[in-house]
């Protein structure tokens, strides 16, 4: 631990990883610092939700070599419960629903299995109720979707409102947004983007994964890093993505191959 | 094929009782005839095909000590009751019960009174219900019928606003052995009433419960079952007779029990008649649950849903044999059925098996059965959150039962018993130790 870096969150050497025997991310290096706004950006396929799911500790994705520090602990070594109970958070391009649970008693829950494991006291239905509140302002949620069943029928926008409500309450260190903005129209992106931000402070990092540059637009990136073909081929400052919005992406795929494939 | 010690203990028993009423003698006779001959029956008997009988058969015959000091094997269900009837290893026990607050619409009394007051009505009452053609639980209930609860509410458009509970208490643990109770439930027309029927047991007994309930129009019956964690063996029939426009509300809850037997005949009798027949089960361990419903839609206009959800882990095996018959008569039925079952563990077992006959040309029936595991996308959204593998599976599963329990309107009973659902499950899927 001697060499990291002062108020370094993240540290991604060398990571490589496969699902189902498909190697897809062959050897990315990424650091990011608390309060950093880093945006992941690539085409379909280049293994930006593999890093994703990765981080977040989906077992179905194979770490193959390399090391993610977090905070100075591995990663790896923690289950997805675990990672979470630690302050990651995963906002899911498809957030799953659970017919038959309300969201109030799915946050209730996740909350207090963060707060357990933190030894702190588990929250209380009022301030829980109280708590939720004051965050659906955030997000501007309507509160009856509280009490609907956990994404069950709910509207594309609906969904994401959600991941971002889940990401209010549960206060993560990191959270890293998984194509967040697909299935949005502009309003509901806009409505998104601005909850996203409310969220920003300088305690917590955030990691917008995305393949369009308009999310970009609202949520604005401190670091912007292009992937391909499972690297990180180009890193630089928010104008990337516009220089990428511009050119798309076949530019970066032709440089890459011109390079030969060195690692 | 009936087991030398059960045969004998019915026989003494049964020939202890002296009947004043001719017809009451003629019921036990018959029914002492027919256990003699034909026992428990055997797997290759149809309906009793999934049901581990030679369990019962070598299991406890002797009857259960009458006077058990311990009734609270478990944590009181959070409910305001307007009367409470207890009724520890088949004795109704004034004593325990608190029937102070009933209004003058509503009779509660034991069978065994009844039996001793007007042995005749009883004896008409068990004809319309049980007709005796062969079967052993209630053949047993009728050779060694003594106790038991006789619930009548006379007042016709009485609306009784509190449950009343009905909690069975059978005690083997100072000595195993089986209790008879029989209940019989008559609600005057537009009454309305709640039950919730608890049954705890501790050490190895045989509960035998039957329930008889007569509905008349437009009536209103909601009844809830929860057996309670850790149940030993129960036979559990009810008949329910229903007149028109009447509404019958079944809830079954079990969290886990060495063998439930849960018997229903729902016959709809009169038009606009409607019943919903719920239920939510857990087995874990060696646990066997089997349920057997039977809706006999005999008129027009007349409708029913019924929803069973079950989760199983470890060697648990869950039964379900739902029929749902539609008379000739039967048009303009609607009728929807469901059994859906998760299971937890490779050892775990469901067979399921939804019927339908159907003689009416106008009817909207609908039957399904689904056999899963739990959804590992969900399971991996609830840890992304910080939720264990475990509380995760548990939370799953109550969101599986939850449907189950949309009727019942007491949000805190519910959660109570959703919790001990809940709480029953080894979301690893192996066994209890």
């Amino acid at each position: 631990m001697s060499g990291k870096k002062e108020n370094s969150m993240l540290e991604i050497h060398g990571l490589c990883a496969s699902v189902e025997g498909t190697e897809i991310l062959r050897g990315i290096d990424l650091e990011v610092k608390a309060g950093e706004v880093h945006a992941i950006m690539g085409p379909n396929g280049s293994g930006k939700s593999t890093l994703a799911n990765v981080l977040a500790g989906r077992e179905e994705y194979l770490v193959d070599a390399g090391t993610v520090q977090y905070n100075g602990i591995d990663l790896l070594e923690l289950s997805a419960d675990e990672r979470a109970c630690e302050g990651i958070f995963l906002a899911f391009q498809y957030p799953v629903s659970i017919p038959g649970i309300s969201n109030a008693y799915f946050l209730r829950s996740a909350l207090n299995a963060i707060r357990r494991y933190r030894d702190e006291s588990e929250i209380d239905a009022v301030d829980f109720l109280e708590l939720v509140r004051s965050r659906m302002d955030l997000v501007g949620m309507d509160e009856k979707l509280l009490h609907r069943a956990v994404n069950d029928g709910f509207s594309g926008g609906e969904k994401k409102r959600n991941e971002i409500l889940q990401m209010a309450v549960l206060d993560p260190n990191l959270a890293i947004l998984d194509e967040t903005d697909s299935g949005l129209d502009i309003d509901a992106l806009r409505i998104v983007a601005e909850g996203v931000n409310k969220l920003r402070k300088k305690e917590r990092a955030i990691i917008v994964v995305t393949h369009y540059q308009r999310l970009l637009d609202y949520i604005v990136p401190d670091h912007v890093h292009v992937l391909s073909e499972g690297k990180i081929v180009r890193s630089g400052d928010k104008s990337l993505a516009l220089e990428l919005e511009k050119e798309g992406y076949s530019w970066i795929q032709a440089d890459d191959a011109r390079a030969g494939n060195n690692a | 094929m009936v087991a030398e010690t059960w045969s004998k203990q019915v026989q003494t028993g049964s020939l202890n009782f002296d009947d004043q009423g001719v017809d009451l003698k003629r019921r036990r006779g018959r029914a002492l005839e027919q256990f003699e001959q034909h026992g428990f029956p055997g797997r290759k008997h149809e309906e009793w095909r999934y049901t581990p009988l030679s369990r019962l058969a070598a299991g406890p015959c002797a009857p259960l000590l009458e006077r058990s000091q311990e009734i609270a094997f478990c944590p009181d269900l959070p409910v305001d009751m307007l009367a409470k009837v207890v009724i520890v290893n088949g004795e109704f026990r004034a004593d325990l019960s608190d029937l102070s607050r009933l209004p003058s619409a509503i009779r509660v009394q034991s069978l065994a009174q009844l039996r001793h007051s007007d042995p005749d009505q009883l004896a008409s009452l068990l004809d319309l219900y049980w007709t005796q053609d062969s079967h052993p639980f209630y053949d047993l209930s009728d050779a060694l019928l003594d106790d038991g609860v006789h619930i009548e509410v006379v007042e016709e458009g009485a609306k009784i606003d509190a449950p009343i509970h009905i909690l069975h208490v059978l005690d083997g643990q100072a000595r195993s052995g089986s209790a008879h109770v029989t209940g019989l439930i008559q609600l005057a027309a537009g009454a309305q009433l709640q039950l919730i029927e608890e049954i705890r047991s501790a050490g190895e007994v045989l509960g035998n419960l039957r329930w008889g309930i007569g509905l008349d129009p437009r009536s209103i019956l909601k009844r809830v079952r929860a057996f309670r964690p850790e149940c030993s063996s129960i036979f559990h029939g009810t008949r329910v007779i229903q007149q028109q426009d009447s509404r019958f509300e079944d809830l079954f809850c079990s969290s886990g029990a060495e063998l439930i037997r849960n018997e229903l005949h729902v016959s709809h009798e009169g038009t606009g008649c409607h019943c919903d027949l719920m239920g939510a089960y857990a087995g874990c361990g060696k646990d066997h649950l089997d349920h057997h419903t039977t809706i006999d839609h005999k008129v027009e206009d007349c409708t029913s849903n019924e929803i069973y959800r079950g989760v199983l882990s470890g060697q648990a095996r869950g039964v379900f044999s739902g029929m749902i018959h539609v008379h000739q008569d039967a048009q303009r039925t609607d009728a929807k059925q469901s059994n859906d079952t998760i299971l937890l563990s490779e050892g775990a077992e469901a067979d399921t098996r939804p019927r339908l006959e159907i003689y009416a040309d106008d009817v909207k029936c609908t039957h399904g059965a689904t056999i899963g595991e739990l959804d590992e996308d969900a399971i991996f959204y609830l840890r992304s959150r910080g939720v264990s593998p475990d509380e995760a599976r548990k939370i799953l599963v109550r969101a599986f039962t939850s449907e189950v329990f949309h009727g019942l309107e007491d949000r805190q009973l519910s959660d109570f018993i959703a919790d001990e659902i809940q709480q029953s499950i080894n979301p690893d899927g192996t066994n209890h130790e």
